[in-house]
């Protein structure tokens, strides 16, 4: 088992795909999403899959340095202050409003 | 000494935040002018930065574009404290409910404003985000400020979705270029980037221009503007009309002459199509418009499809215009929204119609209101008229004459809408029994002071010589 995770240790390549589909899975998330909870979550998504970026880059294009392990430690960071925020307002709604669901916020159209 | 004016903001957030903690309810009034002065200090600081040098090894830059940014940040910031004061200390006649907390209040007033300071001198795409992230969380939190208060809680939702995607855009298309280079460092990822793979290039830099076309609302990327700056606080809308649009063009400079600068000249048939459908979208969806500060929110959305027409020709014409742009831009809607706030204190009107018969009540208040529209809608000799002569030019140097054919047609249906609430001060009968409203003297001098600056600025060259010729010294260096 070892020996065969030894030779096919998983390349570049594959990590962009994984970093791809989780991009994407974020934005399909957002989109479909009713709860703003759940979107949120599917911003994370896409804000993760582009850490993964930055660490996987720096793992096969730039090894010598650390650059994008900081960077993507700085992400997490900014990351986590977002869904504060986010979290905050949300909690701050749902004690008026009773709901978080996107297709309800809609008292400012015309 | 380069960092002084971001670390006396810095101190006063800090200081201000500690004051909040040991003051009474009552002497809290005191909390305004000690972020005035912190604010002040960080402009005296400024002008004795010298505009040139870079600190911490290069992550950390000033020149002449990132000091006239910082400028327009500070004077964001200071009038937006001034218009907040007197519904923050419940001086307003009509008081809003749920809001107050004015030591945190301005604690992250002042926190978005040195995020936007440090993201025009970052060198380095980890200084961007983090600073980019600085300058827009505290936006959804201000957005929000009015706890019971069901617009203003919606507004900051979709603020903060919205916001989060953009940022996971940015972040995308820095991570493809950070992979494309192995470079963090602006100028190194630049210099790496003539022969990296196409596509990938293309995409990245899609990426990078969805997320600043959030931050600087282009069209299609304008729709959360409407709703925010209609459900926030009028003077935050005014901080994110102006400083967050800004701060949106200041990372567009970043990315477009930092990062991307020699590929420019391929761009320009987007923003060309960018710039039509943002102007012509703006001004049309403005025109139906009912309350104030979703019409200025098209308004400001026209004035950003009207802004990155400099984007079209060379960057030694395009950037010193956009930059007077911007400072007129700025000083124009400030003052518009200056009477905007006091009038929704004072009476608790915010819709169009209500305006009615102001200029036989506060005539003063009227005119300068009167200057600032004419001046967002282009009319000589004011500065507005000046800022979109230069940027018009540029677009008809670069070739694009159809562009400067809808670009005029533009100005002249947003002068019929900036004229709808000309026509409501001056032409429509007053309401009845409705006396003179008691302007303060901060806000009467604050509207005193931009609307001269507005018509000044058009008629004395030296603002936008200086800002040509510091801008001109600087390019020169970077391209030469």
């Amino acid at each position: 088992m070892t020996e065969f995770l030894a030779q096919h240790t998983p390349t570049l390549t594959h990590w962009l795909y994984l970093s791809t589909l989780l991009f994407s899975i974020g934005l399909y998330g957002l989109l479909t999403r009713r709860n703003a909870v759940g979107i949120l979550m599917a911003v994370e998504l896409m804000l993760n899959s582009a850490a993964l970026n930055f660490v996987v880059f720096n793992r096969f294009c730039a090894p010598a340095t650390v650059d994008g392990q900081i960077m993507a430690i700085f992400v997490i960071a900014a990351a986590a202050a977002e869904v504060v925020v986010g979290m905050a307002i949300f909690v701050a709604l749902y004690r008026y409003r009773g709901t978080v669901d996107v297709n309800a916020m809609d008292t400012m159209k015309d | 000494m380069l960092m002084l004016p971001e670390i006396i903001v810095v101190l006063t957030a800090g200081v201000v935040l500690c004051l909040d903690l040991f003051l009474t309810e009552r002497s809290r009034v005191i909390l305004a002018p000690v972020t005035l002065l912190g604010l002040a200090l960080g402009f005296a600081a400024l002008l004795v930065t010298p505009q040139t040098g870079d600190l911490l090894g290069g992550r950390f830059g000033m020149d002449p574009i990132a000091w006239w940014f910082k400028v327009i940040f500070l004077i964001a910031g200071f009038v937006t404290v001034i218009l907040s004061m007197d519904l923050l200390d419940g001086r307003a006649a009509h008081r809003m409910r749920g809001i107050g907390f004015r030591g945190e209040y301005y604690t992250i007033l002042l926190s978005t404003i040195v995020g936007m300071m440090f993201l025009i001198s970052a060198r380095e795409t980890i200084t961007l985000y983090v600073s980019l992230e600085t300058a827009t969380i505290p936006l959804f939190v201000l957005t929000a400020w009015r706890r019971d208060h069901v617009q203003s809680g919606e507004a900051g939702l979709k603020y903060v979705i919205i916001g989060a995607l953009a940022s996971a855009f940015i972040l995308y298309g820095l991570s493809i270029l950070y992979g494309l280079t192995g470079q963090t460092s602006i100028v190194g990822m630049s210099a790496k980037l003539a022969d990296v793979p196409r596509p990938a290039f293309w995409l990245a830099a899609a990426m990078l221009m969805t997320g600043v076309g959030f931050k600087l609302t282009i069209v299609p990327f304008h729709m959360w503007a409407a709703d925010v700056y209609e459900g926030a606080p009028a003077p935050v809308t005014a901080y994110l009309s102006v400083a967050s649009k800004a701060a949106g063009l200041a990372f567009m400079f970043q990315v477009f002459y930092r990062i991307f600068g020699s590929e420019l000249a391929g761009w320009t048939p987007l923003i060309a199509a960018f710039a039509a459908v943002t102007m012509s979208l703006g001004n049309l969806v403005a025109i139906v418009q009912d309350n104030i500060k979703r019409f200025m929110a098209f308004s400001a959305i026209s004035q950003a499809g009207y802004l990155i027409l400099g984007f079209l020709g060379p960057a030694d014409n395009g950037v010193p215009a956009m930059l007077f742009y911007m400072l007129v831009y700025i000083l124009s809607n400030l003052a518009v929204f200056a009477c905007i706030v006091w009038y929704s204190n004072e009476t608790g009107r915010e819709r169009i119609e209500e305006y009615r018969g102001l200029s036989l009540t506060n005539p003063i208040m009227a005119l300068g209101m009167m200057i600032a529209l004419f001046s967002l809608a282009g009319i000589p000799p004011l500065s507005g008229f000046v800022g979109k002569f230069f940027l018009f030019s540029i677009a008809a140097k670069a070739g694009y004459n159809w562009l400067v054919a809808v670009a005029a047609v533009n100005s002249t249906i947003s002068l019929f809408y900036y004229l709808r609430i000309v026509r409501q001060m001056y032409i429509e009968p007053i309401y009845e029994g409705a006396g003179t409203l008691p302007v303060r003297y901060t806000v009467a001098a604050t509207v005193g002071l931009l609307s001269l600056a507005v018509a000044l600025m058009g008629v004395i060259p030296y603002f936008y010589e200086t800002i040509h010729a510091q801008t001109i010294t600087w390019l020169a260096s970077l391209i030469g």
